[in-house]
């Protein structure tokens, strides 16, 4: 046994870092494949609260669509207290116009309001007969920016609105929106509500296998850890074992969700009255799946890392 | 290469299981570790891989401070010392190359070099013919050279055992006591903690003789080989 002979020590070549992920990640393999049934089980818990998730996050994206077209639609009608002359509703309007969160102003005056009057008493003008245009007021419709859109901020922007000198009554669908946005935002905490309980239920459910795996193969890495492997030797296929675990139980997530949704789009007409289509319902964008298969990943990691933590293998 | 200065390990409280520890063990020495069972003989080769740390005193390997050693450092230490366990320590489900080869795997060693040198190894053990073997199928005594042989496969600068010849019967504690000569020879320092009386007198070696966890002698003996 001479050391000059045989020792490969000083001339073994040791692995690059890509050599090294990938044993790794052979190892992570080797235990999936190892643990079959655990596995398949925390691979289909994964995807289950990630399909949840995602149908909330779907919900969540048609319905934000609809309030903004909804909100979109929220016009403020102010009535003027008296007749104005030219100059006297330019001023008006100029000083509208200076309110922060006005968009666009439209002017409609007695005319104009009859004309929309009439239009709505289709078939019973004669309701009508002889009222003259002078018995209705002029107003001014104003639409509000994007972020004025809001039921506390509509109802600044109203307050600030009725200190203007010559403007009345002002109308304005308060009850609705005020219902609607909350109802809307109850919604949304519902979702976070739900989503945060479900990503808690994963990381449970992946930091309790990795921990299984570890207890299964406590005597190798007890064994990895005296002949000289560092934390990092020992961590990193349990690393990657719970990340390959979230990524896939992810990506089934997806799948799932297309599919349900494909044949959703195509049944729907039968039973719903309406073609949700038409209606403009949406598939997620291309960012909200990314983020869920990132998401996903994370998940199986930090849920590895946190049972890891545990372990301190000395 | 292997230093304690006045090391105390407490595992209970008033019952220290090694007090006042006080030795050196120059590089490429040969030393037998005596006492009878309880003596502290585990706890003082723990100490120098460190899985032990001491509530005082500092024990110094290979120049290096074992006590201040952080959790990060300590595997570094730990390539340049091979260990024999006392119940081996060999993974059951894995063959003997896996058992063997995994001290180089954590080294970052090639596959192919692996394999090379872990037959190598098993080879000059004389348990070559074994390597696909299960460790469950193997005798004490082919189970104590796969140990030896994960031990010394990275020809480590420290090689310590705690009783390699236990349940062994006299030719293959001789084989086994061979080995460890063997690697002595080749320079490394080599550490046998042993009630066996027989397996002490082997030769001319260095004797450090523990008793209720303090040292009572420290000596050399010639006996022949």
């Amino acid at each position: 046994m001479s050391r000059s002979r045989h020792s490969v020590r000083p001339h073994a070549s040791t692995i690059g870092p890509w050599n090294r992920f990938c044993y790794f990640t052979g190892k992570a393999w080797a235990n999936l494949r190892s643990n079959r049934l655990v596995t398949v089980l925390t691979v289909f818990t994964i995807m289950l609260a990630l399909l949840i998730i995602s149908v909330f996050m779907l919900l969540y994206v048609n319905l934000e669509g609809t309030v903004e077209q909804w909100s979109s639609k929220v016009v403020i009608t102010a009535y003027f207290d008296n007749e104005l002359s030219n100059q006297d509703l330019a001023t008006l309007k100029a000083r509208v116009n200076s309110l922060p969160g006005t968009d666009s102003l439209r002017y409609i005056d007695k005319e104009e309001a009859l004309k929309r009057f009439r239009s709505r008493l289709k078939g019973q003008e004669a309701l009508l007969e002889g009222v003259s245009a002078d018995v209705l007021p002029a107003s001014l419709e104003i639409s509000l920016k994007k972020q004025y859109r809001s039921p506390d901020a509509v109802t600044g922007f109203v307050a600030g609105l009725k200190r203007i000198q010559g403007i009345g009554e002002v109308q304005y669908g308060e009850e609705w929106v005020r219902k609607f946005l909350t109802f809307f935002h109850f919604l949304r905490l519902l979702a976070f509500l739900i989503g945060g309980f479900l990503i808690m239920a994963v990381l449970f459910i992946v930091s309790n296998t990795i921990k299984l795996t570890i207890m299964a193969r406590r005597e190798e890495l007890e064994i990895q850890g005296l002949v000289g492997a560092t934390p990092f030797f020992i961590k990193a296929p349990f690393l990657i074992e719970g990340m390959l675990q979230g990524a896939v139980g992810a990506f089934l997530a997806v799948i799932v969700l297309v599919a349900g949704y494909q044949l959703f789009l195509s049944n729907a007409i039968n039973f719903l009255s309406f073609d949700p289509a038409e209606a403009g319902l949406t598939f997620l964008p291309t960012a909200y799946i990314a983020a869920l298969l990132i998401g996903g990943t994370l998940l199986g990691f930090v849920g590895s890392l946190a049972s890891l933590k545990k372990f301190i293998i000395t | 290469m292997i230093e304690m200065h006045n090391v105390t390990v407490h595992y209970q409280k008033d019952a220290p299981a090694l007090s006042g520890i006080t030795f050196k063990i120059p590089k490429g020495d040969f030393v037998f570790l005596t006492g009878p069972s309880g003596a502290g003989k585990s706890t003082l080769l723990k100490l120098v891989y460190g899985a032990v740390r001491p509530a005082i005193g500092h024990v110094v390997v290979d120049g290096q401070n074992v006590t201040r050693m952080t959790r990060r450092q300590l595997p570094f230490l730990r390539r340049n010392i091979g260990v024999v366990f006392q119940d081996f320590k060999l993974l059951p489900s894995r063959s003997v190359y896996d058992n063997v080869a995994i001290t180089l795997e954590v080294l970052g060693w090639e596959k192919r070099d692996i394999g090379k040198k872990v037959y190598h190894v098993l080879k000059q053990l004389g348990i070559e013919h074994k390597i696909d073997a299960s460790p469950q199928r193997l005798s004490g005594g082919e189970q104590q050279r796969v140990a030896l042989a994960r031990a010394l496969v990275n020809e480590p600068r420290i090689l310590l055992a705690d009783e390699p010849t236990g349940n062994l019967d006299d030719n293959n504690k001789d084989q086994i006591l061979r080995i460890f000569k063997e690697a002595n020879i080749r320079g490394t320092t080599v550490v046998i903690a042993s009630h066996d009386k027989r397996v002490v007198h082997y030769s001319h070696h260095r004797i450090i003789h523990l008793e209720k966890g303090r040292i009572k002698e420290s000596q050399d003996v010639a006996f022949p080989a």
